[in-house]
């Protein structure tokens, strides 16, 4: 290593020192510390994983994937680095690889257009990737522009292989550019049709090759299904590992994995997730195979998995279940509002969205999503808050529901005082409202 | 007694929703429903070849280059009938990428294309992207129109077209002139979404008048309640006067 290096990496680790003293969040900085005495020591810091590492990319559920992921590494006795809070961006990474000891696995989440800083240092055995749809578009600029950067990104590592799921047209199209210049792909996806109906706003509905509106055998959520174009150049994968017998319900989801490196299907459950879910977890069960978890090492991780990071946390608090998830897209709003209607219960409902920096200023979104289906919900209430809760109580009012203000989850379970417990309250929020509302239920409440 | 009902024309959904454009569609159709008015929303697909005959209001929303492209060259076929329905007082509203098609001409990456030509005016590129919430003052309604611009083109109007308003807080055509959008017969264009209309009522009933006047001769539109969306529009005018949103 060279002297900048080791001065980068002594910097970085006192200032981690530093903040851990202050109980502050040391996700970031110091990273950020490091990374500006030596911009390339990802590099360096690269061989501290001594098997090998794998990124998780993709607009949705990268964090859960993650974290479950590298749980199951762990419960295989494997030690692991990982960024388990989400700071996804090169500092993040950097941060998370500065501590003393090196490890078996590094388990990293990566912002897809910090793949392009990411990737080319740090060189992964796997790059996992989930899914691409529309997001902050202020921010991430238009898809084609995703795209090309996750394959320039592999170009710079071609020793990496990836993990794609197939049923994505728009990370299937990257698999195919990848593919074509050397990268080894394997694929995971959902091998059946769940007869679910189709989101009203799919995305990337068209050919990645010529442009063909793309036919689909079925499709599970949004554009992600088996798909085929007309034209006969471009359509689903063959799959290396495929998701059968899946079952979703209120009480999570199970499914059959079987794939070519599995000598009978294995039998995946959690306790938690929609149709999403089902992704999530086939990203993470291949991505821990890949790694050297067996099956049962993977449930067990599972089985004990509990998101402490605001996604699908449960909450007892104001005497009721409260339900807290992201919810930053249009897909994403979407699924949740197929998990909060897997619930039969009579329920409240709390909107939460703000236009800070990490949310994207541009919430215009909120009209891709389907929030017309709450229309079947009995007795719902809906409440909107965050900056934007103006813009959320005309969305909802023209999707034919009353939504009235409030300022905090706190404010709303007070309103809910003669409210029947048994009515649980779902809180949704988008990213920089999720913490606030964490924090909050933290304090009052009890984790279920 | 049959009520009156308007045709509004959605131009090619699929490949232009960009920024929730489908939430303007949604308020045309919902403020006419409110008044007993009916609501006949045509969308015309990539196979379809649509026509403006029958056409009381049409949409053009906002969608990336390339698709903006493809949009242009299907609507170029139908140039003549475009161009009668806007000269005789036809109301169609355009969103940005829609916007600019409707001028002369616009360029995409260093490619300069061919426009509608509906509307003098004509689009080039700036040397960054002009992103901003976004609010100006315009005669077609009371309150102010507050949004989100999201563009790299730099809109010129001609001598003899008026802009959509002037720009109070944001960036506008070309972040210059302190102009926003366009107003020319019955066409409103602009670079304004957010979508549009849910937080600017008065843009959708200045809209719907028009397309009633011409087609039933009488414009006037029942009051609804919009406490609602003025309600969103006051305080996100205000954030932004005070200075009190990110941007960037
Ligand atoms: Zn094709």
């Amino acid at each position: 290593m060279s002297l900048r290096s080791q001065l980068a990496l002594m910097a970085g680790r006192a200032s981690a020192w530093g903040l851990k003293n202050a109980r502050r969040n040391a996700s970031q900085l110091p990273g950020r510390v490091a990374l500006s005495l030596d911009p390339q020591l990802l590099r360096e810091l690269a061989p501290k994983a001594t098997k090998g590492s794998i990124v998780v990319c993709g607009t949705n559920g990268k964090t859960t994937t993650n974290n479950m992921l590298a749980a199951a590494v762990e419960a295989s006795g494997q030690s692991v680095l990982c960024n388990r809070a989400g700071a996804n961006m090169l500092a993040g990474v950097v941060a998370a690889m500065l501590p003393g000891t090196s490890a078996d696995w590094a388990v990293m989440e990566a912002d897809e257009l910090s793949c392009k800083h990411i990737l080319p240092q740090l060189k992964p055995t796997f790059l996992v990737l989930l899914n691409l749809f529309r997001d902050q578009l202020d921010r991430a600029g238009e898809i084609d522009h995703v795209q090309d950067t996750i394959v320039n990104a592999l170009a710079a590592s071609p020793t990496t292989t990836l993990v794609v799921c197939a049923d994505d047209p728009l990370c299937a199209g990257i698999a195919r550019r990848a593919a074509q210049a050397g990268t080894r792909v394997l694929s995971f996806g959902i091998g059946e049709d769940l007869g679910l109906e189709p989101d009203r706003v799919p995305e990337a509905r068209f050919c990645q090759v010529c442009g063909a509106e793309l036919d689909y055998d079925y499709r599970a959520y949004a554009q992600l299904g088996a798909f085929r174009c007309p034209n006969g150049d471009f359509e689903r994968a063959s799959l290396d590992y495929a998701a059968t017998g899946v079952t979703v319900s209120r009480e999570g989801v199970a499914f059959q994995v079987t794939g070519s490196s599995l000598p009978e299907s294995v039998q995946v459950k959690a306790f938690f997730g929609g149709v999403y879910m089902v992704y999530n977890l086939m990203a993470a069960f291949v991505g821990s195979l890949l790694a050297g978890t067996t099956p049962e090492q993977f449930q067990r991780a599972i089985d004990a998995y509990d998101p402490k990071n605001g996604r699908l946390q449960h909450f007892r608090a104001g005497g009721r279940d409260v339900i807290l998830n992201l919810a930053k897209n249009p897909t994403g709003f979407n699924q949740n509002i197929s998990l909060l209607q897997a619930d039969d219960r009579p329920k409240h409902a709390f909107f939460v969205i703000n236009d800070n920096a990490n949310d994207g200023h541009d919430i215009s979104w909120i009209w891709d999503v389907d929030y017309e289906r709450l229309n079947s919900e009995k007795s719902l209430v809906v409440y909107a808050g965050g900056s934007r809760a103006g813009d959320v109580a005309v969305r909802c009012k023209y999707a034919g529901l009353d939504a009235r203000p409030a300022h905090s989850v706190s404010e709303v379970l007070g309103r809910m005082a003669s409210v029947d417990p048994d009515v649980p309250l779902y809180v949704l929020t988008n990213y920089s409202a999720l913490w606030p509302a964490k924090a909050e239920l933290e304090k009052i409440g009890e984790r279920a | 007694m049959s009520s009156k009902s308007l045709t509004i024309v959605h131009l090619y959904p699929e490949l232009l929703n960009l920024y929730g454009d489908s939430g303007n569609i949604l308020v045309l159709r919902r403020r006419l429903e409110w008044r007993g008015l009916e609501a006949n929303v045509r969308e015309v697909h990539v196979d379809d070849t649509p026509s403006f005959a029958d056409a009381d209001l049409v949409f053009i929303g906002g969608g990336s280059d390339r698709e903006q492209a493809i949009v242009c060259e299907k609507l170029l076929r139908q140039r003549s009938e475009l161009t009668s329905f806007v000269e005789d007082g036809g109301a169609l509203l355009a969103v940005c990428g829609g916007y600019q098609l409707l001028g002369h001409s616009y360029t995409m990456g260093e490619t300069k294309l061919e426009g509608l030509g509906l509307v003098d005016l004509y689009t080039d590129r700036g040397p960054t992207r002009l992103i901003s919430n976004i609010a100006i003052e315009s005669p077609v309604c009371e309150h102010p129109i507050v949004g989100y611009e999201n563009h790299g083109g730099r809109t010129h109007l001609g001598a003899d077209v008026k802009p959509l308003g002037r720009v109070l807080y944001g960036n506008g055509n070309d972040g210059q002139t302190g102009q926003e959008g366009c107003l020319y017969k019955n066409v409103v264009g602009t670079y304004i979404h957010g979508p549009l209309l849910p937080k600017n009522p008065g843009v959708a009933d200045f809209l719907l008048a028009r397309a009633l006047e011409r087609r039933y001769c009488n414009a006037s539109l029942e009051p609804l309640d919009d406490s609602v969306e003025l309600a969103a529009n006051k305080g996100m005018y205000e954030r932004l006067m005070s200075g009190n949103v990110q941007e960037n």
